[in-house]
């Protein structure tokens, strides 16, 4: 089967999978749902032309979109003008056609969520106190949250495409959810990026190492090592390392946020886990590079053993790292739940829990947006980073 | 260079950069005072909070008639220098401080004031504490009438109109009750004072036949008629000629319905403190007026910077009256919600206060700190009993669930803090106020003779009692042991189960439980506030509990001066009958001056009564315990009281666990050590 076929066929997988899971929703909701993800599904079997089209116009009105909300209608129609042609022009259809996967995908994700907190127990607007039906009726007003969910899924979209806002937050009140989401990604980012930079090159580093002399000493020490990584629990290394540095010490601060002295204990907690991963990783792909012929070639024509690593054995660790590293870098720059709370840091990661927790729909649906965005966006870039590592797959869109 | 190190280097070098960007957002030079303010304040909006963190704040920004002495927790004269009250204690009299200003310079006036309780009054804004002034005349029929008519003329009347047609030969009584409970009928009627409608909301066995439920239909037009005129009449008088009145700017008279003794109280607690007219007009279309950028603050202190999930940053309001008694310049507030990392904060000095977080399986080991400060709290926990569901609609069955309850393990073993057993509903220390002697004890064998005179012996025939509380690793514990003890001492077979928040309220409040915990915090220091609870129908009662007598004696209480001219007798067959017919002579031949005391005496005797339906007779739920409130305070913070200093040289304890922030300071030169 090609690349192409297997891709639809999992989709459809998963649109019987989902319809299945919500049937309980209702006819028209899950009828809605299979639609809706046949539509996502069958942008896989455009063609490459019909691909940049769809990529160009979906692409335009998610730029039309955004750079309105920023900068006004004129600016918008100007920036998704110029960048509709240039994407036309010069982008690879690759990158086209997750474009016209995304958006629709997007509009469906919303749908999809929509439909579950619905039907989740508990209201937003659930209060310890008493309150009456018009105290309710008015907030439900006031924050465009009806109580069917096909109402809120249309006031919603409308908000997003007309107005270009992810909606007022229910639980922090006078803000939208944009102006919570905009300040702690950075904030995210900048931990979870030092996270990945330390997960890397120590991985790599412990990886290679073990790679190298399979079922050595040294082998052995890194990968114990590496069992260590993966079992620790977060919050546990985090509270060791809180423990050691902070309390006996006295070296680092206990949490908050400010400056690169409170990055430090977070990120390498944030960073432990993916290093182990890595490591294993790495480990495998040096095995396996270093047992093939154009190793050996090397070896035999007398290039040194320095090199023999540093050009060979290193591009077979980093290859399924770098795959790896797509979805992992995802999921670290939206932030951990764990550490931000455990050193009280203002990431976006926070949100995804207490927005479930306070079923501030707007919050859930705001950082749901922002995950499956960074997600497709990663994949693609793993998917360029491949094509320009490895001649293999160069050519093969 | 080979193209995969190069990749990687590129990236590293990107990645760095980016992590140097996110820092050169501004930082604040260190405040004078730090603390952790529990959690994430959900806004700043005076008449839009609910919580504790947001209290702190809203109190340190805005100030109202009257503020809290930190000492006393009296109230101390705030934006009003003095006041004075009418002899029949109705009519309160304000003198405004000709140099109380907002931060941006405007006077704070009497019509300030006026346009914040309008506000604060508005079905609009949705306000959960509206009803902490609706003492004043013409509140309660400004906010809730228009509301209740609606209900009557929509929703209510519809239902029933559906309930005679589906039930065309009259209906049983107990149909019928489940009918008023489930469209909340009870709330929009409880100011209408008509015999029959009244026997007819109350009839709970025999028939309702079908002429009385279209009498009902004809009731309910009328009521709303009389809802729908009295709002008319509250917005044309409240704020104009009646209720609060701006006489000019530095005057304001208001108008009680009845003596209200814990009223100034009221007047220092953040729902009625004034909010600046001209921004919260100016932001309505975004309702973001209390954010750093535009909110202008009367009280002690401005908002300087608001960092989501960080921190927030107040600093001193220099065009505050009583600024040279202030003596912080900047104060943190972090939102950490975090038990543990919250402590450790404290430890290294990174805070220098830490209310309530620690992580409590510690309680033991941290309660031997002399700067873990432990205060009484005016918060009782217990559980709901479910008295609309079988078998706990029999109050023998709710009185054996009580008494088979050995509370002394919870509080000593699972809490550990110094909390006291509850054995009634009020917690200790209200003043003036004395909780009725109390027959919730530790009786297994009674417990079990009351339950087999239910039909239960023994606990057979009983189904299995779910004990619902939401998701807490503390209320999971006592949960359990309470279920331990339903099984050893009455064979009853219960089972404890847990529900995050926001699900738990819906549950409770639809009634879908058998026995689910709760918390009670007092908004004032006054017995009424836990009382009111349990009033028939009332929003958060919870427990389909209904006695007509309690109710009648809560409404009593609340304008004692029915009971003196006689206008409404007293329910019959009460306990304390005759000593309460003392206070009423004492209170009517009471000379110049004595009248307000006598009956502020009556008016807590009689809640005294009422709580004794509730813990002898009734029982509508089980109390557990009172809380003891937990503060970590630096040894180098000064004016901060858990024990309150009062003026005639006696002490108590601070139940309401306020710390002005306006009245407290850092001496950096005292010891660190505790």
């Amino acid at each position: 089967m090609s690349r192409r076929g297997r891709t639809g066929a999992a989709a459809i997988a998963v649109a019987v999978g989902t319809t299945g899971l919500v049937a309980g929703l209702g006819a028209l909701s899950g009828g809605t749902l299979a639609l809706g993800l046949a539509l996502v599904a069958s942008t896989v079997w455009l063609g490459p032309r019909g691909a940049r089209i769809a990529g160009t116009l979906l692409g335009a009105l998610v730029v039309f979109g955004v750079g309105r909300a920023a900068a006004g209608p004129i600016a918008g129609i100007v920036l998704a003008l110029v960048l509709g042609v240039l994407a036309y022009r010069s982008l690879p259809t690759l990158v086209m056609r997750r474009i016209a996967f995304l958006v629709p995908s997007l509009v469906l994700l919303i749908y999809t969520t929509t439909l579950l907190m619905y039907s989740a127990p508990g209201s937003p607007f659930a209060r310890e106190r008493a309150s009456t039906p018009q105290v309710e009726a008015a907030l439900r007003a006031h924050y465009g949250v009806p109580k069917s969910a096909t109402a809120f899924f249309g006031i919603y979209m409308r908000r997003l495409v007309v107005d270009g806002t992810l909606g007022p937050s229910i639980k922090v009140q006078g803000r939208t959810v944009e102006q919570l989401l905009a300040p702690a990604l950075p904030v995210s980012m900048t931990l979870g990026l030092l996270a990945l930079i330390i997960a890397t090159v120590v991985g790599l580093a412990l990886g290679l190492r073990a790679g190298l002399k399979p079922n050595s000493a040294s082998d052995y020490a890194s990968m114990g090592l590496v069992l260590l990584g993966v079992s620790l629990p977060n919050f546990v290394v985090g509270a060791a390392l809180m423990i050691v540095f902070a309390l006996k010490l006295g070296v680092l601060p206990v949490a908050g946020w400010g400056g690169y002295r409170h990055l430090l204990m977070p990120a390498v907690t944030l960073a432990l886990p993916y290093a182990a991963y890595i490591a294993r990783l790495a480990r495998g792909g040096t095995i396996e590079v270093m047992q093939q012929d154009f190793v050996r070639t090397a070896r035999a024509k007398g290039v040194s053993e320095r090199d023999v690593v540093l050009r060979h054995a290193l591009r077979g660790a980093v290859l399924p790292v770098v795959s790896f590293l797509g979805p992992a870098a995802a999921g670290i720059l939206t932030g951990s739940f764990v550490v931000e709370t455990l050193f009280d840091v203002p990431g976006v990661g926070q949100w995804f829990v207490k927005g479930a927790i306070n079923r501030d729909y707007s919050i859930v649906l705001g950082t749901a947006i922002l995950y499956a965005s960074l997600v497709t966006a990663f994949n693609l870039a793993v998917d360029l980073a491949y094509a320009w590592l490895d001649p293999r797959v160069r050519g093969q869109t | 260079m080979d193209r995969t190190l190069l990749g990687i280097f590129t990236a590293l070098v990107a990645a760095l950069l980016l992590v140097g960007l996110t820092f050169s957002r501004s930082v604040d030079p260190p405040a004078d005072f730090r603390f952790n303010n529990q959690s994430e304040a959900k806004t700043l909006d005076p008449h839009l909070i609910n919580g504790a963190p947001e209290v702190r704040l809203g109190e340190a920004l805005f100030e109202g008639l009257a503020r809290r002495d930190p000492k006393t927790m009296h109230p101390a004269p705030g934006v009003a220098e003095s006041w004075d009250i009418s002899p029949d204690g109705k009519r309160y009299t304000f003198h405004l401080r000709s140099n109380a200003r907002w931060s941006d310079g405007h006077p704070v006036t009497a019509q300030d004031f006026v346009y914040s309780w309008k506000r604060l009054l508005d079905p609009k804004i949705a306000s959960e504490y509206a009803y902490i002034i609706f003492p004043i005349r013409y509140a309660e029929a400004l906010s809730t009438y228009d509301g209740h008519a609606d209900s009557l003329h929509g929703p209510i009347t519809k239902a029933l109109t559906a309930f005679i047609a589906a039930h065309e030969s009259g209906v049983d009584a107990k149909e019928w009750q489940k009918f008023l409970a489930k469209n909340q009928v009870n709330d929009p009627l409880r100011r209408e004072s008509d015999a029959t409608l009244e026997e007819l909301l109350t009839r709970r066995d025999g028939p309702v036949a079908k002429g009385e439920l279209e009498w009902m239909l004809g009731a309910f037009a009328r009521v709303a008629a009389h809802l729908r005129a009295g709002a008319n009449e509250a917005r044309a008088h409240f704020g104009v000629d009646a209720g609060v009145v701006a006489v000019d700017d530095r005057t304001l008279i208001v108008e009680l319905r009845a003596p209200t003794p814990y009223f100034m109280e009221v007047l220092a607690y953040v729902p009625t403190l004034p909010v600046p007219r001209w921004v919260v007009e100016a932001r309505k279309e975004k309702g973001d007026w209390f954010l750093p950028e535009h909110i202008v603050t009367n009280g002690p202190f401005v908002l300087k910077r608001w960092y989501v999930n960080d921190h927030i940053r107040l600093e001193r309001n220099e065009q505050y009256w009583g600024k040279n008694e202030v003596r912080l310049h900047a104060i943190d507030a972090l939102s950490s919600d975090n038990d543990t990392t919250v402590l450790n904060m404290y430890l290294t000095h990174a805070i220098d206060w830490d209310p309530e977080q620690y992580p409590h399986e510690l309680g033991a080991e941290l309660r031997k700190r002399s700067d873990m400060i432990l205060t009484p709290g005016m918060i009782v926990y217990f559980y709901r009993l479910n008295t609309t569901r079988p078998p706990f609609n029999d109050r023998r069955v709710r009185k054996a669930l009580n008494l088979a309850i050995d509370r002394k393990p919870i509080v000593e073993k699972i809490l550990g803090l110094g909390q006291t057993i509850a054995t009634t509903l009020v917690p200790p220390g209200m003043p003036g106020y004395q909780s009725p002697v109390s027959d919730v004890t530790f009786d297994p064998p009674r417990a079990r003779a009351l339950l087999a005179e239910a039909g239960y012996p023994d606990g057979k025939g009983l189904a299995e009692m779910g004990i619902l509380y939401n998701t807490n690793q503390g209320h999971k514990a006592i949960a359990e042991f309470v279920a331990d003890q339903l099984r050893r001492n009455l064979g009853v077979k219960a089972n404890a189960y847990n529900q995050e928040w926001q699900s738990y309220i819906d549950t409770v409040r639809s009634l879908d439980y058998d026995i689910a915990r709760f918390g009670w915090i007092g908004d004032y220091a006054d017995p009424n506030t836990f009382l009111d609870m349990f009033v028939t129908n009332g929003g958060n009662n919870q427990t389909g509990f209904s006695s007509s007598t309690y109710d009648r004696l809560l409404r009593t209480a609340a304008d004692v001066s029915t009971l003196i001219d006689g206008s409404a007798p007293l329910p019959e067959g009460l306990k304390g009958e005759s000593e309460i017919a003392a206070l009423v002579e004492a209170a009517r031949h009471a000379g110049p001056g004595q009248t307000l005391p006598a009956l502020a005496k009556l008016r807590l005797r009689l809640l005294t009564e009422a709580e004794s339906i509730l813990v002898n007779d009734e029982l509508p739920f089980i109390p557990v315990y009172f809380y003891v409130t937990a503060n970590f305070v630096s040894p180098q913070v000064r004016g901060f009281y858990g024990r309150l200093h009062f003026d005639d040289g006696t002490t108590g304890p601070n139940l309401q666990d306020i710390h002005p922030l306006r009245d407290l300071w850092v001496d950096r030169t005292a010891s660190l050590a505790p």
